[in-house]
């Protein structure tokens, strides 16, 4: 399937998701006050014991922000930056002031986002892998908290395909290496969908300024 | 429905969801998310990052589209690691022009080559940036 192809049909899931969701809306107005358009993704905060998942995860992050319209900053440049200027520990960096880091990149806010969960069950015949995260936007300004989001999404492989058998044979492969990449990207397209718990179309969408009208689920 | 039926409806229906993606993004990022994954996996996969980024660069100047936020930039960067300066600086000028949001970052970044550029001009490679220190 061409990349293209597999977004479709994340986003088509997604809308499905969104259709039936019947969350509260959150409150826009400070995001909107604040009119964000450059978005700084800093390193990812790993609170899971799987060491790695900081920078799987961080890789997964920019395309879907960029989608909703926004600028985002390189995030592997925006690491290597921040790890020459002594901040190789994202916790550092989370606990840095907003205003100081969006001054440093000329960034309108920062995204910070955090692992929650990064881990696999192995089950008898199957492998659940379950991924939680912490979404947070901090306005560059003021420092307030524009936007929060947390996601958890849980996949165990469909064992009807191949019999018992087939489910061991699966088992047996996802447990040599359990494959986050797919349930980790469909959070992130949840977290931001909108109409959803995401951000409302920036500036660089067509419908920038007009989606928020037209989310009518009050 | 025979089979032949079968077949061409379902080219047919593949057809019009290929036909939507092109739609779905924005922008074209070809495999630059996975290709960053597997960089961050094994940092010897660098050249393959690097190299995909230069597709998504092309693919986007070759059809007059925008290259997609942060892909010059990341590219200048890479450049300036092979010590590259001036095709670096080239390339955060171009993300410059197209995203004016990195304005502040970009400029930064052309100092900084600049910089290198008069206190070491013939820098030689630095090596793949993976092989830098991971934290």
């Amino acid at each position: 399937m061409s990349r293209h192809a597999r977004v479709a049909v994340a986003a088509a899931i997604l809308a499905l998701l969104s259709a039936c969701a019947t969350a509260p809306r959150k409150d826009y107005s400070k995001f909107v006050a604040a009119q964000p358009r450059a978005i700084l993704i800093v390193p990812v905060v790993n609170k899971s014991v799987n060491v790695d998942a900081a920078d799987y995860f961080l890789s997964t992050l920019p395309i879907p922000v960029a989608e909703r319209g926004y600028y985002v900053f390189p995030v592997n440049l925006v690491k290597r930056l921040l790890e020459d200027d002594g901040l190789a520990d994202a916790a550092l960096v989370h606990g840095a002031d907003p205003g100081r880091l969006c001054a440093l990149f000329g960034a309108d806010a920062v995204l910070y986002v955090s692992i929650e969960k990064w881990e696999a069950k192995y089950l008898v015949v199957t492998t659940q892998v379950n991924v939680e995260f912490e979404y947070v936007l901090k306005d560059g300004k003021t420092g307030e908290t524009l936007w929060t989001d947390h996601e958890a999404m849980a996949y165990q492989p469909d064992s009807n395909g191949g019999g018992i058998i087939g489910a061991m044979v699966a088992a047996a492969v996802t447990k040599a290496s359990p494959n986050y990449m797919p349930l980790a990207r469909q959070a992130n397209w949840k977290a931001l969908s909108f109409p959803g718990p995401g951000f409302p179309a920036g500036p660089y969408r067509p419908e920038y300024g007009k989606d928020l009208v037209a989310d009518t689920r009050l | 429905m025979n089979r032949t039926t079968l077949l061409l409806s379902s080219v047919a229906l593949l057809a019009v969801l290929q036909g939507c993606a092109r739609h779905q993004t924005m922008y074209a990022w070809g495999d630059y998310d996975e290709a960053l994954y597997v960089h961050y996996k094994n940092p010897q996969e660098r050249e393959r990052f690097v190299a995909s980024l230069d597709a998504v660069i092309r693919d986007a100047t070759q059809r007059g589209e925008k290259v997609p936020p942060g892909c010059l930039a990341e590219y200048g960067w890479a450049l300036m690691e092979e010590g590259r300066h001036d095709d670096a600086i080239a390339y955060f000028q171009r993300e410059r022009d197209q995203w004016p949001e990195s304005r502040v970052l970009m400029d930064k970044m052309i100092r900084n080559a600049q910089q290198k550029r008069a206190t070491n001009p013939s820098t030689p490679a630095k090596g793949p940036a993976g092989a830098l220190k991971r934290s």
